[in-house]
């Protein structure tokens, strides 16, 4: 009776765990609580699997030719480097530069103007973008259904081969909720490890970084999940107002989401519009070149000043930020068949 | 042994008793079945074929009219007496099946009317995605702006200035100040069935087609649409 007792318990405390799988995801000592909710969309190894070979199948596009992975790759933080607009199908062009994709557990709205609210339904904009995979959720998952070794896996993943496009998104979400990058230096200081520190140039970067940048980009996400407008001057072809597109409010015209730097050393060409070649451009951008608009941030009205070593040393700071294990983490990328 | 058939016997107990509660449930449960029956004044809606007069000697042909009917209530004298669980129905003209709704409702509830949601409510709009009626396969679901489509009607006249003459209204949108979600009340006088009629020309009367033909994001003209578009339900 005992004995049941304890089983009994032990299934109570595995069952109400389960939605959170260690093995998968954790939440890193220096991080906050994640955003998305686990208990609607529990891990498991065979959905995050299934997700994982989605994300990285053509199958998702019209002509079969490009996957998620064309656009975010895993060696560069899941961005598509040296490409300022991404490149779609037949090569068509995008509007906007692919952001690189980590610890997306935290993030409360997704692309650069926030027209995605939820990671669920993420998926959907690149699958039917006329010019990234120009494709149907409906035709994707009929196309799945055609397939032996997608019956397969979502038989494993959902116990149902009957394929959904609810349990397609929710798998793709699975693999893209695993990828947490918080192994760089950064982290590895701020948590004390190993008695890691920063050397003096970065640790320089680290308190000009804080007065200068923190505000927007935030730590430990390097963002502050919400919309900034940080000084572009709008590129007279792309036309692109941002947050306004989606809330119609004059307030928000010309407002992005401001990104994670996380990585970022790998992830340019930078901004929305991949405007920015170097990291150099990118702090000679905030020094001399903020324009001034009616919707500009309040932290960037009067002008930023920094010295040549001062940007040397942010830049310094910034590389910190780099995650190898995150970049070579064999778990992110496919499988060799 | 006699503590392991003690145990048998308990457990078969149990069982019987799971089972007899169940069927009592299934004699004691009715269901009400809830019809739409989509017109355009007063002749019967055929999609793709026919052709429905409107002012001006102008016509009209519809390809698509699809719309979700949610959070279903049943009211006595304006007190809920029953609200359907998980109550979410995508109709779609094009689908007779989806015409006819059957909602389980415990046995002996009076009412005298029935509340439902046109469209999709908020909070299930930031749940994430979600299967069966709500899956983004139905094609009710905006891809580039997050949020489900309420209400599609789709079709041709000669008066609208686009390509291939095409109309298109997709209602939706769940974020304030657009929220587009809009609730019907209609009075019943049957217990177990009800007909609603789904008039598209009061919708269309409304509109100058030649202006207005094209609405796809949540905006203050969706918002009016919408309003505009729960006139078209009347019992029959
Ligand atoms: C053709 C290139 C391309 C393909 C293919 C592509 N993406 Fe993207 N992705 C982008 C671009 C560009 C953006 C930013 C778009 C915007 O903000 O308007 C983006 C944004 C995202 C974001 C939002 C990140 C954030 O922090 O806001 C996620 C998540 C994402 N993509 C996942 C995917 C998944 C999953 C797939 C496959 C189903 C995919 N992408 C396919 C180019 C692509
Ligand atoms: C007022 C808020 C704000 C401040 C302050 C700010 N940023 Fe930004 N940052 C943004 C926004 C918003 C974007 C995205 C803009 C866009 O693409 O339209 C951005 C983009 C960037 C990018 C490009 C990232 C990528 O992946 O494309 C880098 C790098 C960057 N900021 C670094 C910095 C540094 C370094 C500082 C301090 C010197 C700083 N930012 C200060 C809001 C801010």
């Amino acid at each position: 009776m005992k004995k049941l007792f304890v089983i009994l318990c032990l299934i109570t405390f595995a069952v109400a765990f389960k939605s959170i799988n260690d093995e998968l995801f954790y939440i890193p000592k220096n991080f906050p609580q994640p955003v998305y909710d686990f208990t609607n969309n529990p891990l498991s190894k065979e959905k995050v699997e299934l997700g994982k070979t989605l994300f990285y199948d053509p199958i998702l596009s019209k002509d079969n030719t490009i996957s998620c992975s064309s656009c975010h790759l895993s060696y560069t933080a899941f961005t598509h480097t040296d490409h300022d607009l991404s490149h779609g199908i037949e090569n068509r062009i995008g509007t906007r530069n692919a952001p690189s994709l980590a610890n997306l557990a935290w993030s409360k709205i997704f692309m650069w103007d926030g027209a995605v609210h939820h990671l669920d339904m993420q998926a959907l904009a690149p699958i039917s973008n006329h010019d990234e995979m120009d494709e149907t959720i409906a035709n994707v998952v009929f196309k799945l259904q055609q397939s032996k070794k997608y019956r397969k896996l979502f038989y494993a993943a959902f116990n149902d081969s009957l394929i959904t496009g609810e349990h397609t998104l929710k798998s793709i979400s699975q693999f893209m909720l695993t990828l947490v990058s918080a192994n760089s230096k950064y982290d590895k200081v701020m948590r004390k490890e190993a008695n890691i520190s920063f050397n003096e140039y970065e640790a320089k970067g680290y308190e000009l970084f804080k007065t200068n940048c923190a505000s927007c980009h935030k730590e430990p996400l390097f963002t502050n999940n919400e919309f900034e407008n940080n000084g572009l001057e709008p590129d007279k072809f792309l036309n692109d107002g941002g947050r306004i597109k989606i809330t119609k409010k004059a307030e928000d015209s010309l407002k992005f989401k401001v990104p994670s730097l996380r990585n970022v050393e790998l992830s340019y060409p930078y901004m929305h519009d991949g405007r920015f070649k170097s990291l150099q451009m990118v702090l000679f951008h905030y020094t001399e070149s903020v324009y001034q608009s009616p919707t500009l941030s309040h932290q960037l009205k009067n002008k930023m000043v920094l010295s040549e070593n001062d940007k040397i040393n942010i830049i310094a700071f910034l590389r910190t930020l780099t995650d190898e294990e995150f970049l070579q983490n064999k778990k992110f990328q496919p499988n060799q068949y | 042994m006699e503590r392991s058939i003690y145990i048998f016997k308990k457990a078969l107990l149990f069982i019987a008793l799971i089972f007899s509660s169940k069927m009592l449930q299934a004699q004691d449960s009715k269901s009400f079945q809830l019809n739409f029956e989509p017109i355009f004044n007063n002749q019967v809606l055929v999609l793709n074929d026919s052709f429905y007069h409107i002012d001006n000697n102008d016509s009209v042909r519809f390809s698509k009219l699809k719309f979700y009917i949610s959070s279903i209530k049943f009211y006595n004298n304006n007190k809920l007496v029953f609200a359907e669980k998980n109550s979410y129905h995508l109709v779609d003209a094009s689908n007779s099946k989806t015409l006819y709704i059957n909602i389980n409702k415990p046995f002996g509830t009076k009412f005298n009317s029935i509340k439902f949601n046109l469209g999709i409510d908020s909070i299930t709009n930031v749940k994430g995605v979600l299967g069966g009626e709500l899956d983004p396969t139905k094609g009710m679901y905006w891809t580039w702006h997050s949020g489900y489509i309420n209400f599609k009607l789709e079709g041709t006249s000669n008066l609208c200035n686009t390509r291939n003459s095409v109309f298109e209204f997709h209602l939706g949108g769940f974020a304030a100040p657009y929220n587009c979600l809009q609730t019907i009340q209609l009075s019943l006088s049957n217990i177990t069935t009800a007909t609603v009629l789904v008039d598209v020309n009061k919708f269309l009367s409304q509109i100058n087609l030649a202006n207005t033909n094209a609405i796809m994001t949540p905006s203050k003209q969706a918002v009016e649409l919408a309003k505009q578009a729960t006139k078209m339900f009347i019992i029959k």
